[in-house]
Parts: structure tokens; sequence; C-alpha cells
């Protein structure tokens, strides 16, 4: 196999509160591999968006990264992720609105991101601007155009642009097409998977949505209260998912699809546990269906490389 | 029969620029058709989910069914009544409200931070007088928290101490609070997570079952109005394109439109 | 009550140095001025009880001619000035305290009709708001004053000194409160929560006071204890100019300006004392604002 891109190993990310340190993220391991896309799928508090931020040193006190170490092509950054930032890792954010400066030319900002990690003359930096703008699908004389000027989908492209233009190895985005129209986003995930493909660049991509990971990301990893409770390819995490938590989350998503008209759809018991409240052992077993006795007590860990659940442990192989 | 009926809806609004620039300018007034000309029908019991994007009308045409916004001209009216009619009067009007109410979007802004959710609860008792003294308003609340899932001890609390499912319960719960005959339901799940909106839809539909409730359904979503829809109309930039039944639909879509935002929703595996 | 004490608020007043002394350095001065009658020597107001011999005495020295002592000597007319002080605390606070009250109430209420009912309404709020702001407080609170005190016959001038005085000031110091809740109301119009209440019938009064005035009124405690300085300082200036509290009930601006008068012949005390005394009260007023607005800004979000 070959060097991981991005090695994640078992970090932690905790605030303090007054009463006492929460764990949005707690010992979590995962590893991108170069040229891949990675899906990391949650619900709402379940610290993808602290993950995706870590990775780039991006947490805020009184948050911090507590515990743990990010390597990135075989060096240890998590002590200082500010020099890779924006050139080897860029990050895409969801709200095309507020990732642009109103104030500037879309133009100015592409050449001031690209001369800022390269060195080049000003006159081959507008250049290079231009081209990223038509590899994006925008018209390159749209250069001097102000970003209010721009629909949502147009805005994200840009945005896609701006990330691209230092040419770095990985892309984090988290939560790229949430605000979008749905024909938009299906053009805009279109033009990530085709881009990061022709260029080797590896995506992190945050979201809570199944169908987006089921058309775009390889591997998929599936976060509940801050920990790993899946990963795997798309595929077999989608289809014979082994997590509960992750079976849950594929019945209860909507499908079109007619056998299910007029259907209930099936509903995971309870709701994710507030940071404070956390359930100790399995963070997911008074919700489960099928939980153990072991699951109160202990937390599983990553079983097979595949989930962390108990159940995975006393079963025979090859289920 | 239809118990919800538009007629030829139309909303417009004016853009143009104040009058002082047009006479300099030149410029003609211009303006922008949210809504234009839709006509359909709901039959009372059933859910008819109305599918667009972002700029389509339907939020537009949701809210002119509720009586928030006018129409610009044509009409939609509950059971025979338009409740846009300017000459309605007011102890009508309120009669009319009464029978239809709406569920919002966001669980963060449709109820009042400040208020107490047994208050929020109370106040539709309150202004449709439906029931008087305080200790039997005070029931009915617990009712219907007890309805959407919740408990009377959840009267005491504040929105902000509850999560976006429960808060969009909590929705649910006062629009049932003056017993309607209809829900108007804006995008309810939109903001939520995927397995909580499958427990909020669960709950529409089984209220719907209980209390005889129509629905007209909101979304962008088509996958989520497979599971609730009984006729779905498609809305593209102000004008219904197709309207069939769910299977008809996903089956056998008319419209190129149509085929497109099939399409284009993700796919599960 | 309890819920407060145990607050993340509570918490970090207790535990920032400025906060707690500036606070309880206005805590001080208000009881002062709420026990003045117990703890003052003498009443400063009384003109039968002064002594004209015992005027100029400096601090802490007995009387050339009468032997009495003050703790900060006399003015030019024999009262205390120690006495003098806390009274004209009272003034001071009094006139501040309902000054801010009424800006408070009408610029509330104005900004939650201009920003609810907007239209022609708004647009005639908000004016009068901008040429309001082209001039400075203080000399809108003399013009109300002036044409004030035009109105009123002469024998109620004096007495009606300080409510004139409340009004002026109350009525320079309303824009900021309208500008804020405006703002905020146009905000919290938008939101889901007021469609709710449209769609049980609500009229537009019942939406205002319910709904939306209780959302909007949490940037409103900051501007008020920062407008109470302000107060606090245009009472003390309108004294000082002469169109204020006057001599025979001086506040510490009048006290201010008769001091001024004696400094250079050496009578230092009589300025020294009641600018000391305004200066603690309007930095630590205005310093506890400051630390409330810090305090309370990201949370509102």
């Amino acid at each position: 196999m070959t060097q991981p891109l991005l090695e994640v190993k078992n970090i932690s990310v905790e605030f303090k509160t007054r009463g006492g340190a929460l764990k949005a993220v707690d010992d979590l391991s995962i590893d991108v591999q170069p040229g891949e896309i990675l899906g990391l799928v949650g619900e709402s508090g379940a610290g993808k968006s602290m993950m995706g931020a870590a990775i780039l040193g991006l947490i805020d006190p009184p948050g911090r990264l507590s515990k743990g170490e990010i390597w990135f092509k075989g060096r240890r950054i998590d002590q200082n992720p500010e020099t890779l930032r924006g050139c080897e890792i860029s990050m895409i954010f969801q709200d095309p609105l507020v990732s642009l400066n109103p104030l500037k030319k879309i133009g100015d900002q592409l050449v001031e991101t690209i001369l800022r990690h390269k060195q080049m003359s000003r006159a081959q930096a507008i250049d290079r601007a231009r081209k990223g703008l038509i590899e994006v699908g925008i018209d390159p004389e749209r250069l001097n155009a102000y970003p209010h000027t721009f629909s949502g989908g147009m805005r994200q492209r840009v945005v896609i642009a701006l990330a691209l233009a230092p040419e770095p190895s990985l892309i984090i985005a988290d939560e790229p097409t949430t605000a979008l129209d749905v024909s938009v986003q299906a053009q805009i995930l279109e033009l990530l998977k085709k881009l990061c493909r022709g260029r080797g660049t590896s995506i992190i991509l945050i979201t809570h949505d199944m169908g987006v990971i089921s058309e775009t990301a390889d591997r998929v990893g599936v976060l509940y209260a801050g920990r790993l409770a899946e990963i795997g390819s798309t595929n077999q995490v989608l289809r014979s998912s082994k997590h509960p938590y992750t079976q849950g989350l594929v019945a209860s998503t909507p499908k079109i699809d007619p056998a299910s008209f007029g259907q209930s759809l099936y509903q995971i018991p309870g709701s994710m546990p507030k940071l404070d409240a956390i359930p100790t052992g399995c963070a997911f077993h008074p919700r489960c269906t099928r939980e153990i006795e072991k699951c109160s007590q202990e937390r599983p860990p990553m079983m097979k490389n595949t989930a962390a659940c108990w159940l995975l442990e006393e079963t025979r192989q090859g289920i | 029969m239809s118990f919800i009926t538009a007629k030829n809806l139309t909303r417009r609004y004016d853009l143009s620029d104040p009058w002082i620039v047009r006479q300099l300018t030149f410029r003609p007034k211009r303006f922008l058709t949210a809504v234009n000309d839709v006509s359909f029908s709901v039959e009372k019991g059933t859910t008819y989910a109305l599918v667009g994007e972002s700029g389509s009308g339907k939020s537009t045409i949701a809210k002119m069914a509720v009586g928030l916004l006018a129409p610009s001209a044509g009409t939609i009216t509950l059971d025979n009544h338009n409740l846009n009619d300017p000459n309605l009067s007011p102890q009508n009007q309120q009669a009319m409200r009464r029978r239809i109410q709406m569920v919002f979007q966001s669980p963060y802004a449709s109820l009042n931070p400040r208020w107490r959710v047994g208050d929020i609860l109370a106040e539709p008792i309150q202004s449709f007088d439906l029931i008087q003294g305080a200790k039997n308003q005070a029931k009915r609340v617990d009712e219907l928290l007890e309805q959407v899932g919740l408990s009377p001890r959840d009267a005491k609390k504040y929105p902000h101490e509850f999560s976006g499912g429960q808060r969009q319960r909590i929705s649910i719960a006062r629009a049932l609070s003056s017993q309607p005959e209809v829900i108007i339901c804006d995008e309810p799940t939109s903001a939520l997570d995927v397995s909580v909106q499958a427990q909020v839809l669960n709950l529409l539909k089984s209220l719907q079952k209980e209390f005889s409730l129509t629905y007209l359904f909101i979304t962008h979503d088509l996958a989520v109005v497979s599971s609730v829809a009984n006729r779905i109309g498609v809305l593209n930039k102000g004008a219904l394109v197709e309207e069939a039944s769910p299977k008809d639909i996903f089956t056998n879509p008319k419209q190129d439109y149509t085929r497109m935002l099939l399409n284009a929703a993700p796919k599960m595996l | 009550m309890k819920r407060f004490f145990s607050s993340d608020f509570f918490y970090d007043f207790m535990r920032s140095p400025v906060a707690l002394v500036s606070f309880l350095i206005v805590l001080f001065l208000i009881l002062s001025a709420v026990f003045a009658g117990i703890i003052a020597p003498t009443n400063p107001f009384d003109a039968a009880s002064l002594n004209l011999m015992n005027g100029f005495t400096p601090p802490m020295e007995p009387n050339l001619f009468t032997g009495d002592v003050f703790w900060m000597g006399t003015d030019d007319q024999g009262r205390d000035l120690f006495s003098a002080i806390l009274y004209g605390l009272r003034i001071s606070l009094f006139v501040g305290a309902m000054a801010v009250a009424l800006a408070t109430v009408m610029g509330v209420l104005l900004g939650l009709i201009a920003g609810y009912m907007g239209g022609w309404l708004d647009n005639l709020i908000m004016r009068f708001a901008d040429i309001q702001m082209t001039f400075p407080s203080i000399l809108v609170a003399m013009l109300i004053f002036g044409v004030a005190r035009g109105i009123l016959p002469p024998e109620l001038r004096d007495e009606m000194a300080i409510t004139v005085l409340i009004v002026s000031i109350g009525l320079s110091e309303w824009v900021p409160f309208a500008r804020t809740v405006r703002g905020s109301t146009l905000v919290e119009k938008e939101k889901e929560y007021i469609a709710a209440a449209r769609l049980i019938g609500l009229n537009r009064w019942q939406i205002m006071i319910r709904h939306i005035l209780p959302n909007v009124l949490n940037p409103v405690l900051v501007i008020a204890t920062i407008t109470l300085a302000l107060a606090i300082i245009a009472e003390a200036t309108l004294s000082f100019l002469g169109v204020g509290a006057p001599r025979t009930e001086p506040s510490l601006g009048t006290l201010i300006r008769v001091g001024q008068d004696f400094l250079f012949s050496g009578e230092w005390w009589i300025l020294l004392f009641p600018a000391s005394t305004l200066l603690a009260l309007a930095l630590s007023v205005n310093l506890f604002g400051d630390w409330l607005r810090d305090k309370l800004n990201p949370r509102l979000k």
C-alpha cells in the first residue's frame, strides 16, 4: 500500500468549559490516500467539521487539539499547520456568499492567492487565473467581476478555482453543496470529481448527505458523537453497512424508489447525545436495537478496520 | 371534492426604479413574476407536494395559501373561502385562520426564543378563544405536547433547550393547537438531519391519519416527497410544469425539467 | 435570582478587576447619595443654615472665625463641601437616571415602530433622528432647556429646573436606542415566529410588544449604561455653564463652576473635590458599561 497522503492519529479536540472538558472529537484515526475522495458523513454535532478544522489548525480557543498527531506527506504538521494552509492543503467552505471578499474582484482574489503560494510574475499569475476560471467553467472575461454578480453555484465554482489555484495535494470541502439547489449541486460535484481526478488531488468531502457521498466518494467514514463509527469503501459502507448506526442512517434516508411509496421511513429512535452527555461505552448504545451488555461498559475499538462495534467481535468471520 | 383550490394564482413584485429615476432615464417598470398562473387542487385528507428549486415560487404559494401574502391575480381558496378576500370581516378572517396553519422551515427562527414552550403553545388557544381558563389551557398544552411525542414537562422549557427535530415537533404542536383542517408544511425537514427528518416525516404522517388533515407540502427534495405525497406538482420559475402521482412522476416524467430534477437528485446506491 | 448568580455572566464579572472595581465605586457613590441625609453633617440646600463667616475654610482646618472644621472645606457661601458633594451627587444621579429612562422608553418605542411599520413612518422617524444627530447633544439639550425656560413663568423656573434638565437631556439621547432597536426589529420581523404570530390573528401592536420587544432588548442595557455616563456629564456640563442646577441646590457641575472661579486665588478645594467625585462617577459608569458591552456582545450571536 502506498504511503497515505494524510494520516490522522488518535486526535481529540476538546473544549474547556466551566463544567469540564467537552470532547468534540474523541480519539479519531483516519487516513487519506493520494488521489482519493474520502467522504466524512455524520449528522450535526458528530464532529466532522471539527475534524476538517483540526487538520488545518483552524480550531479557535477555547477549543484545542488535546491529543494525537497529524502527519502529512510523512511530516508531522499538527504543531505548525499554518505553513501548509492554503498551499498544500486548501479548504472549501459551505457558504459561497461569505467565502469570497465582496469588495474585491474575483480576478484579484485569484491572483493574490496564486502569488502568495507560487513564485511568478503578476502577468503569469493573471494568465494562470484565467486558465483556472476556464477549468471551472467560467468565462475568463469575468476576471474583473465582483462576487455579487455571480449566482450561488457560480460563486462556488470561483471558490473551487481559488482552492485549486495553489495546486494543493489535498482539498478539504466542508459541505460544499449544501447551500445550493439540487441541479447546481450535481454540477459542482461533477466538477470537483473531474478536476481532482485529473490532477490527482485528494479530497476530504464533509457532508451530512448520504446521496452526495454515494455519488462522489471512493471511501467513506461515518462519524457519531465525535468518534469514527465505520469506515470503508462507499459501496461497502452503504450497501452492506456493519455498524448499526450506519444501517439506521441508510435505512432512514428517503429514496426515489417506487417500492417505497407511501411507506413510513425507518427511524432511529432517540437523538445524538449532546457533548456533555455522551454515554459510557459505545456512544450509540442507548439507541441501538442490537446492543449487548458489553456495549454500555467499554468503548469498542475499530474492528477489522471497518466498524467500531462489539457485535463484530463476537460474530463469526465473514459477516 | 377539491378542498384547497388554486386558480390562476399569480404574484408579481414591482422591482422598478423610483418614479423620478424612471422619468429621467426613460426606463420602463420592471416586474418579477414569482408565481405565474398556477392552478392545482388538493383533495381533503391528502398530501399535495409542491416541488421546486429556489426561486421556483413554492414558498410564495405557501404564503398566499395561508393568507400572509395577497395574490396579484387569481385566487387560492380553502373549501371555497378566500383568505385573501379584502372584504372579509375580522371575525370571518379569524375563523378562516383557525382552519389553516403552517409549519415553517427553520426550527430556530420559528419559535420565539424568549417565550416558554407552554406559552408558545397556549397563545393560539387564547387568540382563537378556544378554551377558557388557564388550567384548561394548560391541560390542552400538555395534550398537544404528548401528541407530538414530547412530554408535559417540556412546557416550562425554552426553545433553545431543544434540538432541531424537537423544535419542529413544537412547531407542529403549535399548528395543531387550533385544530386546523389544513397544515401548510413549508420545507419542514430541510434543515434537519436525516435520522431526525425521518422521525418528523413519520410524525406528520401519523397525525394526518389521526386528525384527517390535509397537507400542502413544500419541498425541494424529490426523495422526501416520495414517502409523503399523494400527488406532486413540479414548479419551475413560477410555473407549474407537471403534475402527477408520485409513481408517474418517478417512472414516467413527461417534462424535461422534471427529468432534470430526477437525474440531479443524488441517488443512493 | 439563583440562576443569575450561577451564570457565566456573574462568573466572569467576579473575575474581572475592571468590572468589580468600577461597579463597587458606582455602588458606593449611589449609596452615599441615597443616604446623604444621614451621612452629611449639614444640609447645603438650606440657605438659612449657612454662615457666611465659614466661607473659604480650607479642608480639615478650623475656621478662623467660628472654629468649625469641615472635611473638605467650604465654598464662598460657607457651604460645607462634603455635604454639598453628597447632595450634589443625588442630583447628578437622579437627573442622569431619569434622563436615561426617558431616552430609553422613547428610543425603544420609536425604534420598534420605525422598524416594524416601515414606510413613511420609518422614514419620518429616522430623518428626525438624523437631523438631531447632526447637533452635539449638549447643544440640543441647551436648546430644549432654553425653550422650556422661556415658556415657563419665572417663579417656576428654579423649581422646574430639575425636571427641565431631565427632559432636555433625555430628549437629546434617544437616537442610539432607536437606531439599534430599529435594526434588531428589522431582523426579527423577518423571522418565522412573527409570521406564526400573524397567522393566529395578532394585531401589529400585540406582535411588536409581546414578540419583538423581548428579543430586541439585549443591546439596550449596554446603551443605557453608556448613556448614563453621558447624561451625568451632560448634566454637569449644563450646570457648569450656568443653565442647569442653580446655586441654591448645586449639583456637582455647579460646584465645579464655582470652584473654577476661585482656583487661582488659592481655594483649590472648592474645585478639586467635586471634580474628582464627578470623574470617579463618570469613569466608573463608563468602564462598567464598556465591560458590559464586551461581555454581552459575543453572546448575542
